[in-house]
């Protein structure tokens, strides 16, 4: 795998890293900016501030003024976004070839000299709100799991959502976002991957001439995680006028960096990945007790959450779902999981890192991803061992370490008003 | 003639001795082969008294052959790390594979049995229908797919295009087993379908694994009932509320009449859409979020299908500013309607369309979807490699008549999902107003 990859490097004065892969596939670049700034770095008050932060980051710097970074990036053939999670703010350009001293240029402008007006505040505050109403307030999905994480953190920043509460939403002032953006959009903070039609000397060049006079940020403030232990399961109950009943099943993880999280990503396929995972099988099909069953486990800087959810029909009853999830996470604590699982998991792991590296936009995204969970984007690429080594034994001993009820949170969904 | 380039690799193709035609193109270093069955015929082409049969039967034929059951099907799928995904669209069916490509010969043969020989066996049969009832009702929850279906119906009524590839309620519940193996019997056939492989393989490797795979698949049908075109839209100049009164967010859906797929108005159409509602700097954006922030999000398209399309708006915001959304929205689309895009913009336009177009053709399940455009809408086989030309040739007199003619030339279909007593004084004066339950969209 790693033939089919070449990646150059540098790292300016300013500390800002820089990575290209080249190719030759299509006409095209793909320029990921990675900030390692997330919601974790957030504090009650403010939270949210990440995410409306991003947004804040598309309208206008000091060469190019309000709106005119997508209108000179579509001009010029090119498209853009960004998303932002509990440990990453991402930002990415995907454009024709020709356009990359343009883009370099429209990139460098807002990391040097942001406006952040009150005007602009104002109005993308009211943009968050109705991206808060669609994804929380008017979808039960989106309740749930806020519910969920408030329940399994105490003391962790993990524990308010991405997109914070309406209220810190509404109270976030222009100077929260000033001293937001100083300490964490310096390019110290930054790793620049591009990947596509180029050539790697030239570009590494180019952005050395783009970035180089923009000062190094002060150092950022560590995370603490004062997460208390955790002393048995916690429960809580939502009402909600919907459907169905539903429930959802945390269990508290480790960080990326304990060897336990490659085990776990080997378990998640056994237990409910694709139609022939175990977790499928018996609940979907076997008994009936869901129309659906899915776990996600995502890796996270610090320790992270694995979460199982069901979806049932209007007459399912939660507690039968719990009973007989539980059924199948106690027998691969018990039991383990059998040789040709573990190899169909390992099969499937690979097939996913090809596909994940089979665009540019693919490959500047998953190295930079593995860059910043993983310490280096080389680890990215040693992952298909890594996971080739582990053992029946490791993944029963995780199962057990992380599955058991002194480490859950149950969230369970009644349809109807609440009291 | 303009300039075509070479985008989609080179293909070589032959046809088995059963009659399936198959498509071949090797690209890529990756190991991986993507490939695809196309079947001609899909939702559309449900009886009118069962939609919804199309997208349950293909749903099924996962759930076991006569050799294999659903759960060995399966393992030979998901244990060598390939993904199967089968689905109906409005005309056409699709069976979809990606496999490692030293697997190709098994996967193959795992697709040939699926579509020469599924069991439907009766106890699947029971589950699937257990859980679309159920996937009917969960649908109640999700207000943007609502507001989807209510605009769908809201444009098309009782046409074929009009009812959700996945029908409803009703008919799901009435199905049998019989209707499932008849349409099997009737839809499904060599003659009307197309095998695409694209990725790491070529035409000497794949052509006895398919041969294999498919061998004794033949006969089966030799056409598809098409649908009736449709002149204007059926609820034009009506609203359709559809009543969620726990909603703090309205859903708003705008939509009329535009062209079929394939036809020659369709780049002077993307180009202007690209102005109107398509990119991020787009005039709907810039008026309805960027200025006003009314939404989170905002956009027009065009769906192009093979008898008729449709030119949709959609949006979303709280519900107290509803009629400002729908007031905002309709006056940028009339403006275009007048003038067509400005010089700049037409530019801009053409530009983003031209540069991102590659992009949209860069792996091997998009290449092979695009391969299988062109033969399903007859798109000729250089219309890929002369888009971009074809693109940046509209000139802002083409840009501007397609506005005018499909820019709502003649009142759109308005469907609004959210509280109903609030959507239908914030929609007065817009035409006449029906309130309906979310459940009878389902």
């Amino acid at each position: 795998m790693p033939s089919l990859l070449r990646v150059h490097e540098g790292t300016l004065r300013n500390g800002l890293r820089v990575r290209v892969v080249p190719s030759s596939d299509s006409p095209v670049v793909s320029l990921y900016t990675f900030f390692r700034v997330g919601s974790r770095n957030e504090r009650p008050g403010i939270t949210g501030i990440s995410h409306l932060f991003e947004h804040m980051m598309f309208n206008g710097a000091a060469k190019y003024g309000p709106n005119q970074f997508d209108e000179v990036l579509e001009a010029h053939g090119g498209r853009s976004n960004a998303y932002t999670t509990h440990d990453l703010t991402v930002y990415y350009e995907e454009f024709a070839a020709e356009a990359l001293d343009q883009v370099l240029d429209l990139e460098a402008d807002r990391m040097r000299s942001l406006t952040i007006s009150d005007r602009t505040l104002q109005r993308e505050r009211e943009v968050v709100k109705e991206e808060r109403r669609l994804r929380v307030e008017n979808d039960v999905a989106g309740l749930l799991d806020e519910e969920l994480h408030a329940l399994v953190y105490q003391a962790h920043p993990y524990r308010w959502p991405v997109i914070g509460w309406m209220g810190d939403i509404q109270a976030i002032r222009r100077e929260d976002c000033e001293a937001y953006f100083r300490t964490f959009y310096a390019p110290s903070n930054a790793v620049l991957w591009i990947a596509g039609r180029v050539d790697p000397e030239a570009t590494l060049s180019r952005v050395r001439r783009a970035y180089r006079d923009i000062p190094a940020g002060p150092p950022v403030p560590g995370v603490v995680d004062a997460e208390p232990p955790q002393r048995g399961e916690r429960r809580s109950v939502i009402h909600h006028p919907a459907q169905a009943p539903g429930v959802l099943i945390a269990f508290r993880g480790p960080p990326v960096s304990h060897p336990d999280a490659l085990a776990l990503d080997v378990l998640q396929f056994v237990l409910a990945l694709g139609e022939g995972s175990r977790l499928t099988r018996r609940l979907v099909y076997q008994e009936r007790v869901a129309v659906d069953v899915g776990m996600d486990w995502s890796w996270r800087l610090d320790p992270g959450v694995l979460v199982f959810h069901a979806e049932l029909a209007p007459d399912g009853d939660p507690a039968r779902v719990e009973a007989m999830l539980y059924g199948e996470l106690d027998r691969a604590a018990e039991e383990g999981v059998s040789e040709r699982e573990l190899a169909k998991a390992k099969n499937n792991l690979r097939a996913h890192l090809l596909r994940e590296l089979a665009t540019s936009s693919g490959r500047a995204h998953a190295l930079g991803t593995y860059e910043a969970y993983l310490g280096s984007w080389r680890a990215g690429l040693r992952l298909a061992d890594r996971y080739a080594r582990i053992d029946g034994a490791t993944v029963r001993a995780a199962a057990r370490r992380y599955l058991n009820a002194s480490r859950r949170s149950v969230v369970t969904l009644l349809p109807g008003a609440a009291a | 003639m303009r300039d075509a380039e070479r985008i989609l690799p080179a293909r070589s193709s032959f046809t088995t001795a059963d009659g399936l035609g198959v498509v071949v193109a090797r690209r890529g270093r990756i190991p991986l082969v993507s490939v695809r069955l196309v079947v001609q015929g899909g939702s559309a082409a449900d009886p009118p008294d069962r939609p919804g049969l199309a997208d349950f039967t293909v749903r099924l034929m996962r759930r076991g052959t006569a050799r294999l059951d659903a759960d060995a099907l399966n393992e030979a799928v998901e244990f060598v790390g390939a993904t199967l995904a089968v689905f109906a669209a409005e005309d056409f069916l699709a069976l979809a594979l990606t496999t490692p490509a030293e697997h190709l010969g098994g996967m193959l043969d795992v697709l040939g049995q699926m579509v020469r020989e599924p069991a439907f066996p009766e106890p699947e049969f029971d589950t699937e229908r257990r859980r679309a009832l159920a996937q009917f009702a969960n649908d109640l929850d999700d207000p943007s797919l609502l507001a989807h279906r209510a605009l769908q119906r809201a444009v098309w009524g009782a046409h074929p295009y009009g009812h959700d590839v996945a029908g409803n309620r009703a008919s799901v519940e009435k199905l049998t087993r019989e209707e499932v193996l008849g349409f099997h019997r009737r839809r499904f056939g060599p003659r009307m379908s197309r095998l695409f492989l694209v990725g790491a393989v070529d035409l000497a490797t794949a052509r006895p694994l398919v041969e294999r795979a498919f061998a004794g698949w033949r006969a089966g049908p030799s056409e598809v009932p098409l649908p009736p075109p449709l002149a204007t839209a059926a609820g034009e100049g009506q609203v359709l509320v559809v009543d969620r009164p726990d909603q703090t967010q309205a859903q708003v859906g705008l939509g009329g009449m535009a062209y079929r797929r394939g036809a020659p108005e369709a780049f002077a159409a993307q180009v202007m859409n690209a102005a109107l509602g398509g990119g991020f700097t787009s005039r709907l954006v810039r008026a309805v979020r960027v200025k006003r922030g009314l939404s989170y999000g905002v956009g027009s398209s065009f769906e192009a299908m093979r008898v008729g399309g449709s030119f949709l708006v959609s949006s979303f915001t709280k519900v107290e500013t509803t009629r400002a959304l729908l007031d905002v929205t309709l006056s940028e689309v009339a403006r275009m309607r007048g003038r067509g895009p400005t010089g700049a913009e037409l530019q801009k336009a053409q530009e983003y369309l031209a540069g991102l177009f590659p992009l949209r053709v860069e792996t091997n399940e998009a290449v092979a979807s695009a391969l299988a455009d062109l033969w399903l809408y007859e798109l000729g086989e250089d219309f890929v490699d002369l888009y971009r030309s074809r693109i940046r040739g509209v000139t802002r007199a083409e840009a501007a008549s397609a506005a005018a003619a499909f820019c709502f030339a003649r009142p759109p279909a308005v469907a609004l999902v959210g509280p109903g007593e609030a959507l239908r004084r914030a929609a007065a004066g817009l035409g006449p107003v029906s309130v309906v339950a979310a459940s009878e969209l389902l």
